[in-house]
C-alpha cells in the first residue's frame, strides 16, 4: 500500500468519525434547545391562560390558531392535578394533516372546578431545521472526502515526484558499473536531505568496494609471495644433489602441504571474490562444449580409478563468467570421482538447461551442513571448500543447485536459468 | 639465452636465477622498476620474467616501455594477482605468456623455453638432445631419424622434460602442466605414472637410452645418467 494511500485513509476514516460524532451531537444539542424553547412558549401561554382566569373568572374560549390548539377538559373535584409537558401529534386544520407536536398538559382551577388544559404546538419547524443541519453536516462530510481524494490524486503524486526520482536512481545503483546517482533539484527538505544521503551512502559504498578490492588483491599478493618463495626453495633444494628415499618423502610431503595451502588460499580469495561480485566477465557459455571439455580433462583420471562415465548432453547456453563455469564443473566432478565407489560410475545428464551429475557413494547422504565452508565429514580428504564453492556461484547467478540421494547414489542438479 | 629476471622478493629472484643458470644461458636481474627500465633500454633479452608488483613502479609499465622502444622481447608476467583484468591487460599490452604465484621452477623453465623458441623461430624450430629428436614445427619426434607415434600427453610430457633437462621434475608439476591447475583430486598424482611408463617404453623399443629417472615418490628427472 502506498503511503498516500494508508495516509488517505487514515486521514478519511478520521474525519468520517468526526463529522458524524460532530452530526450526533448537533442533532441532540440543536433538539434540546428547540424542545426547551417550545416549553418555554409552552409555560408563557399557560400563564396567559392562567392570568386570563384570574381576571375574568372564566376559561378563555378553545382556541386553536395556526401553530397552536388548546383544549380543557373538567376533572373530578378530588383529582390529583399534575402538570407535564409530551410530545403529541398536532393536527394542522389547515394543511388537513397531522404533524408531530408538543403538548403542555396543566390543570387550572376556575371557582370551584377543575379544568385539565392542553396547549398543543406544532414541532414541525424544530425538526424540519433539525432535519437541515443534518444535511448540511453529510454534505460537508462528502465535499470533504472528495476534496481529499483529489488532493491525493494529482497534488501528493506531484508532490512526491522528487522521491520517486531518488528511489528510480537508488534501484539503478550498481556497484560494479560504479554508476553514479543523479538528482533532481527539489525545494522540499526532507527530499533534499534524501537525496544528500543517497548521495553521501553511495560515495561511501563506492569507497568501501574499492578498498575491499584492494584488500582482497593485496591479501591475495601478501599470502602468494610467500608460498612461491617456498615453493621455489623446495624446487631448489630438490636439485641441490642426489637425495636419499627418506628425504624424498619428507620432500613430497612438504610438496603436498603446500599446495593444499595454496588450493586453500586460492579457493577463500575465490569465493570472497564470488561474494563481492568480483568476477564480471560475462559472457555466453556453452555448458555441453564445457562438460565435454572437463570430461577429455579428467580422462585419464576416469580411468585410473576404474570409473565408467556416461554422458547425455544437450546443448545448453547459460550467461555467466566462463572461469566461474569452469570452476563449478570442475569441482562438481572432483567431488563425482573423489567420493564414487571403486569400479563405480558417473552419469552426467544434461536436459532443457537442468545438469544432473550422479555417482554411487558411501552410504550416507549429505546434509545442508554439507554446503557450509569448512564442513567435511569424517571420510573427506578435501578442505571443504569445494561444495561451499558450488554453492555461491549458483548463488551468484541465481542457479538453483540441489541434492539428492537415492538407492546408494549422490546426485547434485543444477537448474540453469538465465 | 638470455634472460632478464625483473622480481623484488629476493628469495624468489635468487631460486630463479639458479634454475636458470646453466651452460649457455645469461641472466640478469632488476629488482626495482627502476633498474628493470634500465636494463630494457640498454640490452636486448630473449625472454623478461616480470613481477607486477615492484615496489618503486607497475610492472605493465615496462611492458609500454619496450613497445615505446619497439624491442621485440619476449616476456612472461609472473604476478600474484589470479586476476583476470591484470592478466588480460599484460596479454594486451603484448606479453606472451601469464603465470600465477606460486609456481614450479619447472613449469617456469617450460614457458620460458617456449617463448623464447617461438621468438627464434627461423624455420628450423628444432631440439635435440642426443639420438631424440623433436620438430616442434609439425610435432614430429624421431629417434635416430625414426619417426616414433606419441600422444599428445606424451608429446607434452616430453617437451616438459626436454626443457627442464637434468632437473628434477616433480609429480604435482607434470600434473598441472598437462591437466591445468585446476585437478584437485588427490594428492598423490599417480594417474601420471601411466604416461610416464609409456613414454619410456616408446623411446626404449626405438632404441632411445633410457633418461627418465624416478628420484624417489616425488618426481623424475630427464638426464643423461
Amino acid at each position: 500500500m502506498k503511503l498516500a494511500d494508508r495516509y488517505n485513509r487514515v486521514n478519511i476514516i478520521t474525519a468520517i468519525i468526526i463529522l458524524l460524532i460532530t452530526g450526533v451531537i448537533y442533532y441532540v444539542v440543536i433538539h434540546f434547545i428547540f424542545t426547551e424553547k417550545l416549553d418555554r412558549d409552552l409555560a408563557v401561554e399557560e400563564n396567559e391562560i392562567k392570568q386570563y382566569v384570574s381576571t375574568y373568572r372564566k376559561l378563555p374560549l378553545p382556541a386553536s390558531f395556526l401553530d397552536q390548539q388548546v383544549q380543557y377538559k373538567q376533572l373530578d373535584k378530588n383529582a390529583n392535578g399534575s402538570r407535564f409537558f409530551r410530545n403529541t401529534t398536532f393536527f394542522n386544520a389547515k394543511e388537513n394533516e397531522a404533524e408531530p407536536g408538543r403538548s403542555l398538559v396543566t390543570t387550572i382551577l376556575q371557582g370551584d372546578k377543575l379544568y385539565e388544559v392542553t396547549i398543543t404546538k406544532s414541532r414541525l419547524e424544530a425538526d424540519d431545521l433539525v432535519r437541515i443541519i443534518l444535511l448540511i453536516t453529510l454534505g460537508v462530510t462528502c465535499l470533504l472526502l472528495a476534496s481529499l481524494i483529489l488532493i491525493n490524486r494529482f497534488f501528493l503524486n506531484r508532490l512526491w515526484q522528487p522521491f520517486y526520482f531518488i528511489l528510480q536512481q537508488m534501484k539503478a545503483f550498481n556497484l560494479i558499473k560504479m554508476s553514479e546517482i543523479e538528482l533532481n533539484a527539489t525545494k522540499v527538505d526532507e527530499f533534499q536531505e534524501l537525496n544528500i544521503a543517497a548521495v553521501q551512502m553511495a560515495s561511501s559504498v563506492r569507497q568501501d568496494y574499492k578498498e575491499l578490492r584492494s584488500f582482497t588483491d593485496n591479501a591475495s599478493h601478501e599470502m602468494m609471495t610467500p608460498l612461491a618463495v617456498i615453493n621455489s626453495k623446495l624446487d631448489s633444494l630438490l636439485q641441490a644433489g642426489p637425495i636419499s628415499e627418506q628425504q624424498g618423502l619428507l620432500l613430497n610431503d612438504i610438496y603436498i602441504a603446500i599446495n593444499r595451502l595454496t588450493k586453500l588460499n586460492q579457493s577463500l580469495l575465490l569465493l570472497t571474490k564470488i561474494e563481492n561480485k568480483l568476477i564480471s566477465d560475462l559472457q555466453r557459455v556453452d555448458i555441453s562444449e564445457l562438460v565435454d571439455e572437463k570430461c577429455r580433462q579428467f580422462q585419464e583420471i576416469f580411468n585410473e580409478s576404474n570409473l565408467k562415465v556416461n554422458v547425455d548432453l544437450q546443448s545448453c547456453e547459460v550467461e555467466m563468467s566462463r572461469y566461474l563455469a569452469e570452476i563449478l564443473l570442475n569441482n562438481l566432478l572432483a567431488n563425482a570421482i573423489k567420493y564414487n565407489r571403486t569400479n563405480g560410475f558417473i552419469t552426467i545428464n544434461l536436459r532443457a538447461g537442468i545438469l544432473e551429475i550422479i555417482n554411487p557413494g558411501k552410504e550416507f547422504a549429505l546434509t545442508e551442513q554439507h554446503f557450509d565452508r569448512f564442513f567435511k565429514s569424517a571420510a573427506s580428504e578435501g578442505m571443504g571448500l569445494g561444495l561451499a564453492i558450488i554453492k555461491q556461484i549458483c548463488a551468484l547467478y541465481n542457479f538453483s543447485v540441489s541434492y539428492s540421494f537415492l538407492e546408494g547414489n549422490h546426485c547434485f542438479t543444477i537448474v540453469f536459468k538465465n | 639465452m638470455k634472460i632478464l629476471i625483473v622480481e623484488d622478493e629476493l628469495p624468489l629472484l635468487e631460486s630463479i636465477l639458479s634454475y636458470f643458470s646453466e651452460v649457455g644461458n645469461i641472466c640478469e636481474t632488476a629488482s626495482t622498476y627502476s633498474s628493470a627500465y634500465e636494463k630494457i633500454n640498454l640490452y636486448d633479452y630473449d625472454c623478461i620474467l616480470l613481477d607486477l608488483g615492484l615496489p618503486d613502479g607497475e610492472g605493465l609499465n615496462v611492458l609500454k616501455e619496450l613497445k615505446k622502444l619497439k624491442k621485440n622481447d619476449g616476456v612472461l608476467i609472473i604476478s600474484a594477482r589470479h586476476s583476470l583484468d591484470d592478466k588480460l591487460a599484460g596479454l594486451d599490452l603484448g606479453a606472451d605468456d601469464y603465470l600465477v604465484k606460486p609456481f614450479h621452477l619447472s613449469e617456469l623453465k617450460a614457458r620460458v623455453s617456449a617463448i623464447v623458441r617461438r621468438k627464434k623461430f627461423d624455420g628450423s624450430n628444432v631440439i635435440t638432445f642426443n639420438e631424440i629428436t623433436v620438430d616442434l614445427s609439425n610435432m614430429e619426434t624421431s629417434v635416430n631419424g625414426n619417426l616414433l607415434t606419441l600422444t599428445k600427453k606424451e608429446y607434452d610430457l616430453l617437451i616438459y622434460f626436454l626443457s627442464n633437462k637434468g632437473k628434477v621434475v616433480t609429480k604435482s608439476a607434470i600434473a598441472e602442466h598437462l591437466w591445468g591447475d585446476d585437478i584437485d583430486i588427490s594428492d598423490d598424482f599417480d594417474f601420471i605414472y601411466t604416461h610416464i611408463k609409456n613414454l619410456r617404453k616408446k623411446f626404449i623399443e626405438a632404441g632411445a637410452n633410457d633418461y627418465l629417472q624416478s628420484v624417489y615418490g616425488i618426481g623424475y628427472k630427464f638426464a643423461t645418467v
